[in-house]
């Protein structure tokens, strides 16, 4: 199982965990599977050119689809990041 | 506590308070480090730990980098500035700041070490508006861009540099302001 870490603002989400493991072969599946642990995480996907995704510190260019296709194994440390902002 | 808006107090020991402080006038005269976005805006992270509805402020950790002209993070704050901050003459390339998700997760990492969680972002406000002397309070867009984040928006005026001030509002909602007590280290009082 890969480890998927939740970025702060969204553990609230996932009882305060730091971490999720979940299963899948490719990025989509895992963020899919992830969904499905704790729906209230869907505010990630909803926030399109938001998103930035590291797996084992790399970054994904998650501004194309092709991210989705990226295989994950099950070593793997799958980072989600939603920049902050403000005024 | 995952949530933050049952929240009653936060302590900032006076130590921490001095770095935010220092951190803002050391970018207001144009000061910058290495690597760190050459704009007089300062922009940070507030870190620590939460014991019985009291958050208490551990880590100051100064955000370097403005990705508010990177894309795609570009066009989102653009279309934010436009549709939610005040008229201004300063250039939208120049209002508005956006955290680079690497350096940002550098600090989440630094935090999970460290066992602390995030609280929230400060940053200054330095000019005065008519009928807004101190600028302490957040604007519409520090509302719209805190919306759901479990943050609290930490807002500094600046507008006397000699007495900087600060007032922290649950997901950058005037109506939401919680306490904030600047502590002395070791006899806690404000």
């Amino acid at each position: 199982m890969a480890t998927i870490i939740i970025p702060f603002p969204f553990r609230k989400h996932t009882d305060n965990q730091r971490e999720v493991s979940v299963t899948g072969d490719t990025l989509a599946k895992n963020l899919e599977n992830l969904l499905a642990l704790h729906s209230g995480l869907q505010v990630i996907h909803d926030q399109p050119g938001l998103l930035s995704i590291f797996i084992n510190g790399k970054s994904i260019n998650a501004t194309t689809t092709e991210w989705k296709e990226v295989a994950v194994a099950q070593s793997d440390e799958i980072t989600l990041i939603i920049p902050i902002a403000g005024g | 506590m995952s949530l933050f808006q049952d929240v009653d107090q936060i302590t900032l020991p006076d130590t921490l308070w001095e770095d935010v402080v220092n951190h803002c006038k050391r970018k207001l005269a144009g000061d910058f480090l290495p690597g760190e976005s050459e704009v007089k805006r300062a922009y940070g992270i507030l870190a620590g730990t939460c014991k019985e509805r009291i958050l208490t402020v551990e880590l100051v950790l100064p955000v370097k980098k403005n990705a508010r002209n990177q894309e795609p993070l570009k066009t989102y704050m653009d279309t934010m500035m436009t549709e939610h901050a005040v008229a201004s003459t300063t250039p939208l390339s120049q209002r508005g700041w956006i955290t680079d998700p690497e350096e940002l997760m550098g600090c989440y990492e630094q935090c999970d070490k460290q066992n602390m969680q995030i609280f929230g972002t400060y940053h200054m406000h330095i000019v005065p508006w008519k009928g807004d002397a101190i600028r302490d309070t957040p604007t519409v867009l520090d509302t719209v861009l805190g919306k759901d984040s479990n943050l609290f928006s930490f807002i500094i005026s600046m507008i006397d540099i000699e007495k900087p001030s600060m007032k922290a509002f649950y997901e950058g909602v005037l109506e939401k302001e919680i306490p904030l007590v600047i502590s002395h280290q070791n006899n806690a009082s404000k």
